[in-house]
């Protein structure tokens, strides 16, 4: 009996979910012209926008870099804090949970409140990539840290290196390749989340999205979100080259 | 300084019980290594062979008794100091070999104690860090390798990347771990006659552990009998004989009393 309990509990909620929202399935069913309607009007794509665009996805790439840029600033100190090998259980334990807690808080609502305290543009998007991002890339930092194999440093340590020596000959080449490939793995999601941050006004391509579609210009609509995926896929070729190169 | 009346290294009634442990992994083991001395530490796992070799490496603060190595007497409570540190090479089991870094970095590595500290940090050795790593590269076969990553080389060509990273850092005396333990016999022999050989070379004392009674009689000049951290027997190694071996390894027999050596002060 005792193995059914989680069969129930997902049925429950799957079934308290489908009962208490206001989901009508029949509009589904007869969107069928209003969908076809919708997907005509968004071909072909409208390229008189490409210089437009090409300015929206450029401050979206901006955002992307700096906010990376920010996000590594911090999680040097922060990664080095929440490293259990080299830091104190009364100094990684609480920067691990306040990283867990960043990690937590979604980026669009920090992009929210970032864009309260600061004002609407690409400066509330920057801060807002970099405090999200540190809650993940202070994590790696340390993970790489963590990760280091004692063997070679203490081989070092007999030969006579300083504590310098043996971080640049000993720790560093075993961290580098880890930390590359992590900050080009946060720079890809940055890239990827960044896009959608000027829909709550802070910076990048996503106002014109947000724009175009509000406005029924379905046919920008579909160029920005095609120049989107592009991009996205660029992106994504580019980190799985680095990261073959630092495995 | 190290002179011929020196020896390489002096034991006197050193003990060790390794943080959290009841037994001592080393109890009141005495022995001295004169200069250019071979010497093989032999007995069954958990014998303190290693324990020994950290200790004598300065890696291991906290012991009792008295020790010198090279001339230096040890500080118990303290771990070796760096300047010293060169003197004194290791060859560790587990090579120690910094795998993302080509084999004539980790050789080069050899050379961080006798360095300029600041200029190494930027890459910038001297002549002489130089011409030792090529030696050291050249005396161990591996002058080919050089530009390889350590983590593309076999199992044998590591194990001579750290025998050469040893021999560039230029000690006087050469602690060895179990250095051929994983190595099938004819790889053991080479290695074991590659490390002596050029040790002789270069006047260098050896002391290597070993489990393996048959490399320690064919490489070593003297051979110490290590049993529950307690000198079982001091030979010479054609003097070594099977009831000796055989008391070494026996599962039930007593803890052999230790012959410590006599009492001839440390300095």
């Amino acid at each position: 009996m005792r193995s059914l309990w989680p069969a129930i509990l997902i049925a429950a909620a799957v079934l308290w979910a489908g009962a208490s929202a206001d989901i009508d399935l029949s509009k589904l069913a007869a969107s069928g012209p209003r969908m076809a309607d919708f997907l005509s009007r968004m071909f072909p794509p409208d390229l008189s926008i490409m210089r437009e665009m090409g300015r929206g996805l450029a401050e979206t790439l901006r955002i992307a870099i700096l906010g990376t840029l920010g996000s590594v600033i911090l999680s040097v100190p922060l990664g080095i804090m929440a490293a259990e090998t080299i830091s104190p259980a009364w100094v990684f334990r609480p920067t691990r949970a306040a990283l867990a807690l960043i990690r937590a808080i979604p980026l669009i609502l920090v992009a929210m409140l970032m864009v309260g305290a600061v004002g609407l543009g690409p400066l509330p998007g920057i801060l807002a990539i970099t405090f999200h991002a540190t809650g993940m890339l202070a994590k790696f930092y340390a993970e790489a840290i963590d990760g280091v194999a004692p063997g070679p440093v203490l081989a070092l340590d007999s030969i006579g290196a300083t504590r310098l020596q043996r971080l640049r000959f000993g720790i560093w080449p075993q961290m580098a390749p880890v930390i590359l490939r992590d900050t080009v793995f946060r720079f890809e999601l940055n890239l990827r989340e960044s896009l959608i941050l000027g829909i709550v006004g802070a910076g990048g391509i996503g106002l014109s999205v947000q724009t175009y579609v509000r406005s029924f210009q379905y046919d920008k609509a579909a160029t920005v979100t095609i120049a989107i995926a592009a991009l996205v896929v660029l992106i994504e070729l580019l980190n799985n080259l680095l990261r073959k190169r630092f495995s | 300084m190290t002179t011929a009346r020196t020896p390489a290294l002096h034991l006197n009634k050193v003990s060790y019980r390794h943080p959290g442990d009841t037994a001592s992994a080393l109890d009141a083991v005495s022995l001295s290594v004169a200069p250019g001395e071979v010497v093989a530490v032999l007995g069954p796992s958990g014998a303190g062979k290693s324990t020994l070799l950290a200790l004598l490496d300065g890696q291991l603060p906290g012991w009792a008794g008295a020790a010198s190595v090279l001339g230096h007497a040890l500080q118990p409570e303290r771990a070796l100091p760096r300047h010293l540190r060169p003197d004194t090479g290791f060859i560790f089991q587990d090579l120690g070999l910094v795998d993302r870094a080509s084999a004539r970095q980790n050789v080069l590595n050899g050379r961080l104690g006798r360095t300029p500290a600041a200029a190494s940090l930027f890459g910038r050795f001297t002549l002489d860090d130089h011409q030792a790593t090529d030696q050291a590269l050249q005396d161990c076969g591996i002058a080919d390798l050089a530009g390889r990553r350590a983590d593309q080389l076999s199992g044998g060509q590591r194990q001579r990347v750290a025998i050469a990273r040893c021999l560039a850092q230029q000690p006087k005396l050469i602690l060895a771990d179990e250095p051929v333990s994983s190595l099938d016999p004819t790889r053991a022999d080479s290695l074991m006659r590659l490390i002596t050989s050029l040790a002789r070379d270069r006047g260098a004392s050896v002391v290597f552990s070993s489990h393996q009674p048959d490399i320690a009689r064919r490489f070593a000049d003297r051979i110490v009998g290590l049993r529950a951290g307690c000198i079982a027997f001091d030979t010479s190694a054609a003097g070594l004989n099977e009831a000796q071996i055989a008391g070494l390894y026996a599962e039930a027999a007593v803890a052999p009393a230790a012959q410590p050596l006599p009492d001839t002060g440390v300095a």
